[in-house]
C-alpha cells in the first residue's frame, strides 16, 4: 500500500520559482489499479518521483507498507518496482543482462534471478529478446525490458510513469493484460496516463491531477457522482477544467 | 508469479560496488572500438616516441656535424683568405642572396655571414675586422650550423692573432692570461635524452590520468544522457555504492591502460638505441613506477567523475578534458622555466610530485622511506577527498533528472 499525504515540491529555474506539486494526496490499495490522470505537465511525474525515494517532498509524507519514505528510502525502494518516465535500458547489454543487473543491485541470487526472468519473460512475452542487445529494439521490446526489470525483484508495489506511451495497439493491449495480472496476485499498482480512456478502462481508482493538485479521485462511480456528469470522459474534463487530455 | 514471496536481504556496500563495477567493465567491452582506443594508445604511442624520437635526433645531429655546411656570404670577395680557411673547416662560403635577413625569416638558410666593407681596410691595419654571424636563435635548427661557423671563426681569429704577434716577437701565449677548457661531464646520449627525459614523465602521468577517462564519463554524464540513471537510483543500491562502483571499474581500465604503457615502455627502451637503454627499465623500478602512477590513477578518475557528475551532457564533460590534458604539463613547463632543487614539498603537489618520483627512478636514483610515505599519503589523501567530492555530488537530486 501506497500512501501519500500533502505533497508538495517546488523547483528553483532561472525564471523563477515552479511550483510543481502543491498538496498532491491518495492512498493507493494493494490488489487494486490507481491511476494518477491528468494533462502533461500536471505534477505526475513529479509525484511519482516522490514516490519513489528520487525526490524529497518540501513538504508532506510518503508511506510505502508503513515505511517512511523519507526516513528508510533504501527499504521503500525495496518495496517497489519503479519504471520511470524515462525507460533508460543498457543499450549494449542484453535484455537479460539488464535484468540480471538489476536483479543484483535487489540483493537477489543468481538462481533467484534466473528463476524471476523466466516468470517475467513468460508473462511479458518476451522470451525471443531476451539475449539480444538491447540496441535497435522497438519502444515496446525496451518497454517491457525496462518493465521486467523493474519487477525483477518481485516487489508487492509497482508503480509505472505512462507504461503505454508510445506503444502501439497490440502491446497496448498486452500491457493492459498484464497489470491486470499484477493486480490479481494482490499488488498495488500505480500508473500514471494522460490519457483518459485508458484509465478508465483499467483502474479501481481514479486520481485526477491538474496544476499540481488533486481535483478529484475515487472509483469511475464515484467521479461521475462527484462531478454530477454521466459520463466519465465529462466527469474529467468538469474536474480539470479544460479539454486538454482527452484525445492524445 | 506471487507478490512478495521472495524476500532479500539488502545487498551490502561492497556487493553492490562489485555488481556495479563488473556490469560497467562488461558495458565498455562490448564497445570494442573505442575500448581498443583507450587501452592501446599509450602502449602503441610509447615506442613510437621513444625510437622515433631517438633516432631522429641523432640522424639530425649526425648530418648536422658532418655534412659540409654551405653558408651564404655576403662580401666573399673581401676576405679571399677566410674563405679558403672556413672550406678546410668543411664550410663552404656561397653567393648570399640580396636580403640576407629576410632570407633567414623566411628559413632558407639555418646561417648566414656578412664581411663589412671595411674589412680589407682593418685587415690591413691590423684593426678587428668586421664578420657578422647572421642567425635565429630561436630555432632549434640553426643551433648547431651557428656553433660550427662560430668555431671556425674564432679559430681563424686566433690563428692569424697569433702569426700577428709572432711576426712582432712576441709569444702568443702572453696574451692568454687565463687558459680556459670545459669538460662537459654529460655523455652525448644523455644530451640527446634530455628531451625523452622531459616529455617521458609527463606523458606517463597523461596517461593514467586519463586512461580511465573514456569508462567514467560514459558511465556517469553518458548515462545520465541516455537516462538510464533514474531507474538506477529507484533501487536500494546506495549512491555511494553505485558511484564508487564506477570509479573502480574506471580505475581497473586506467590501471590495465597504465601497466599495457609501462610495459610498452620497458620494451621500447630496450630496443631503442643510445637514450633508451640509458634509463632504468629493470623490473623492479617498472614496479616502482606503477606505484608513483597508482594515486594519479586515483586522483584523475575522482576528479573526472566530480566534473563529469556536475555536467548536463557527455559533451560538457569530454569538453573538460582540453584542460585535463595540459594540467600534467605545468610541473614539467615550471621546472624548465624555474628549475628548483628537490625538496620534501614537492613530493606533496599533485602532478609536479609524480614527475620528481618518475624523474627519480628513470635517473635510477634511490628514494628513501619518508619521500615515499609523504609521496603516498597525500597523494591517496587528495583521491579520498575527490572521492568524497563524487559521492556527495550523486546524493544531489537534480543529477537524476535527465533532460
Amino acid at each position: 500500500m501506497i500512501v501519500a499525504q500533502d505533497l508538495h515540491k517546488s523547483f528553483k529555474t532561472p525564471t523563477g520559482t515552479v511550483r510543481a506539486v502543491e498538496g498532491v494526496r491518495f492512498t493507493a490499495r494493494d490488489g487494486e489499479i490507481t491511476g494518477l490522470l491528468g494533462p502533461n505537465g500536471a505534477g505526475k511525474t513529479t509525484t511519482l518521483r516522490m514516490l519513489y525515494t528520487l525526490m524529497k517532498p518540501d513538504a508532506g509524507q510518503v508511506l510505502v507498507d508503513g515505511v517512511d519514505a523519507t526516513r528508510d528510502p533504501a527499504s521503500v525502494r525495496g518495496a517497489l518496482g519503479v519504471l520511470p518516465d524515462a525507460r533508460g535500458v543498457y543499450k549494449r547489454l542484453t535484455a537479460r543482462e539488464n535484468i540480471a543487473y538489476f536483479g543484483e543491485l535487489h540483493g537477489m541470487s543468481k538462481q533467484a534471478i534466473e528463476a524471476r526472468t523466466r516468470v517475467l519473460a513468460d508473462a511479458l512475452q518476451m522470451h525471443d529478446i531476451l539475449d539480444r542487445r538491447t540496441e535497435g529494439f522497438s519502444q515496446g521490446q525496451r518497454t517491457k525490458t525496462a518493465i521486467a526489470r523493474a519487477l525483477v525483484h518481485d516487489p508487492r508495489n509497482v508503480i509505472l510513469d505512462e507504461p503505454t506511451n508510445g506503444l502501439d495497439v497490440m502491446t497496448t493491449r498486452a500491457m493492459r493484460g498484464f497489470l491486470q495480472q499484477l493486480r490479481a496476485e494482490g499488488r498495488c499498482v500505480i500508473f500514471s496516463s494522460h490519457i483518459m480512456q485508458e484509465v478508465a478502462a483499467l483502474c479501481d481508482r481514479i486520481v485526477i491531477i491538474a496544476k499540481g493538485q488533486v481535483v478529484a479521485a475515487g472509483t469511475a462511480d464515484e467521479l461521475r457522482e462527484q462531478t454530477g456528469e454521466a459520463n466519465l470522459e465529462d466527469a474529467f474534463v468538469k474536474a480539470i477544467g479544460s479539454e486538454e487530455g482527452l484525445h492524445a | 508469479m506471487s507478490a512478495g514471496s521472495m524476500k532479500q536481504s539488502r545487498p551490502g556496500m561492497f556487493a553492490t560496488m562489485w555488481s556495479v563495477m563488473r556490469k560497467e567493465l562488461l558495458d565498455i567491452s562490448r564497445d570494442r572500438r573505442t575500448l581498443a582506443l583507450a587501452l592501446l594508445l599509450g602502449p602503441l604511442l610509447y615506442p613510437v616516441l621513444m625510437i622515433g624520437m631517438g633516432s631522429l635526433a641523432e640522424s639530425r645531429a649526425r648530418t648536422q656535424l658532418d655534412r659540409t655546411l654551405e653558408v651564404p656570404t655576403v662580401g666573399m670577395e673581401r676576405a679571399p683568405n677566410l674563405v679558403a680557411f672556413l672550406a678546410t673547416q668543411g664550410i663552404r662560403a656561397v653567393k648570399a642572396p640580396d636580403d640576407v635577413d629576410a632570407a633567414i625569416v623566411r628559413q632558407e638558410f639555418d646561417v648566414a655571414l656578412r664581411i663589412s666593407p671595411g674589412y680589407a681596410n682593418d685587415w690591413r691595419n691590423g684593426k678587428p675586422a668586421l664578420v657578422e654571424i647572421v642567425a635565429d636563435t630561436t630555432r632549434r635548427d640553426s643551433e648547431i650550423p651557428s656553433a660550427r661557423v662560430r668555431a671556425a671563426l674564432e679559430g681563424y681569429g686566433g690563428q692569424v692573432g697569433a702569426l700577428r704577434l709572432l711576426a712582432r716577437g712576441i709569444d702568443p701565449s702572453v696574451v692568454r692570461a687565463v687558459s680556459v677548457g670545459s669538460r662537459d661531464l654529460a655523455t652525448e646520449e644523455a644530451k640527446r635524452g634530455l628531451m625523452l627525459a622531459a616529455i617521458m614523465p609527463y606523458l606517463l602521468i597523461l596517461m593514467s590520468f586519463i586512461g580511465g577517462a573514456y569508462l567514467i564519463m560514459d558511465a556517469t554524464a553518458g548515462e545520465r544522457e541516455r537516462q538510464s540513471l533514474e531507474p538506477l537510483l529507484a533501487t536500494p543500491a546506495s549512491r555511494g555504492a553505485i558511484v564508487s562502483g564506477k570509479i573502480a571499474a574506471a580505475c581497473a581500465m586506467g590501471l590495465l591502460s597504465l601497466l599495457l604503457t609501462l610495459v610498452a615502455f620497458k620494451l621500447s627502451a630496450q630496443m631503442s638505441t643510445g637514450v633508451g637503454r640509458m634509463l632504468d627499465v629493470s623490473f623492479a623500478s617498472i614496479g616502482r613506477m606503477l606505484l608513483i602512477l597508482l594515486p594519479m590513477v586515483f586522483i584523475g578518475t575522482t576528479l573526472l567523475t566530480c566534473l563529469a557528475a556536475a555536467s548536463k551532457s557527455l559533451k560538457e564533460a569530454q569538453s573538460h578534458m582540453t584542460w585535463l590534458m595540459l594540467l600534467p604539463m605545468i610541473p614539467t613547463i615550471a621546472l624548465i622555466v624555474n628549475p628548483v632543487k628537490t625538496q620534501a614539498w614537492q613530493f606533496m603537489v599533485p602532478f609536479l610530485a609524480q614527475n620528481q618520483m618518475l624523474l627519480k627512478v628513470i635517473r635510477g636514483e634511490g628514494i628513501d622511506m619518508q619521500t615515499w610515505g609523504i609521496y603516498l599519503g597525500t597523494g591517496f589523501a587528495v583521491a579520498a577527498l575527490l572521492w568524497f567530492v563524487a559521492v556527495r555530488r550523486y546524493h544531489q537530486e537534480r543529477l537524476a533528472i535527465s533532460g
